[in-house]
């Protein structure tokens, strides 16, 4: 069966773009959010195999929202997907239990071997 | 407004627009604008805050941002719809965060707010200070940039 991953970014297109991507690597999309608060509502709801979250977004950024999801769920498999890679936010991330770090704009591969190996480790 | 502030934001135009579109660019000259001025047709506009404060500004014709949409999106880009638009601002967003990583190279710590987009020419912008200018011409037509950035009090104290 195949692994349900939620994404979470507020541009309309990045999300669909992530989709296609997904969905051409064999994942099914369990569901979006547009920022960080309504993606920690639906990883409740949705319990997902994994979720790549974008930082910058209006509401809740994902940092905190990654840390929220891995608080309620530490098994929780979180990769971060950002147009920001400051070290101090990777490490940031990191220490907080996010599985990768995939800094925009990325090639395709790179989502899905990022997945592949978060998921192959769980 | 230091030179060395704008240099990141040129380099990312460069790599983002390659990386997504294939498309090589070339820069033109630096130029000093007033607090006060008009925007193009679209302009993608983020804000950039932490030891360096301020706004960049990515000006273009309604033609180079179709051109760009639809390149982003595989597509022939005919308008500027919902995801047109969503595209389009996901670059400047893109640009921002790979020109703050490179400011973060270079010891300034900063982050990035989500960038909005304003469709429409001669809407008039106001920055704290005046912005330096860059254009960078593209297979698609020229991208303005304007970058307003001032290193905060902490920063100057430190």
């Amino acid at each position: 069966m195949a692994k349900r991953i939620m994404v979470v970014d507020d541009a309309m297109f990045m999300r669909a773009t992530v989709k296609r991507i997904l969905e051409q690597g064999g994942y099914e999309v369990a569901g979006e959010a547009e920022n960080g608060h309504i993606a920690i509502q639906k990883y409740a709801e949705l319990k997902p195999d994994a979720v790549l979250m974008d930082i910058t977004m209006p509401v809740m950024d994902g940092i905190t929202a990654a840390k929220a999801i891995l608080q309620i769920d530490p098994k929780a498999i979180v990769l971060m997907c950002t147009a920001l890679g400051q070290q101090n936010m990777v490490i940031d991330a990191i220490k907080a239990g996010v599985k990768d770090y995939i800094v925009k704009p990325f090639q395709p591969e790179r989502v899905i071997d990022g997945l592949g190996k978060a998921l192959g480790a769980s | 407004m230091k030179v060395e502030h704008i240099e990141p934001f040129v380099s990312a135009v460069f790599s983002v627009l390659e990386t997504l579109t294939g498309a090589k660019a070339q820069r033109g000259g630096l130029a000093l604008r007033n607090t006060t001025f008009t925007t193009q047709q679209v302009t993608i506009m983020a804000g950039v805050n932490g030891e360096i404060e301020g706004m960049a500004l990515y000006g273009m014709s309604m033609v180079t941002a179709e051109k760009i949409a639809g390149a982003m999106m595989s597509c022939q880009c005919n308008e500027l719809d919902e995801m047109a638009l969503s595209a389009i601002s996901e670059l400047g967003n893109m640009i921002t965060g790979n020109a703050a990583t490179q400011l973060s190279q270079k010891g300034f710590n900063v982050d990035i707010t989500p960038p909005s987009v304003i469709k429409g020419s001669n809407v008039e912008v106001s920055t704290k200070t005046p912005a330096l200018v860059v254009p960078v011409s593209t297979n698609y037509g020229m991208i303005e940039i304007n970058v307003a950035l001032a290193e905060n009090a902490l920063r100057k104290a430190a």
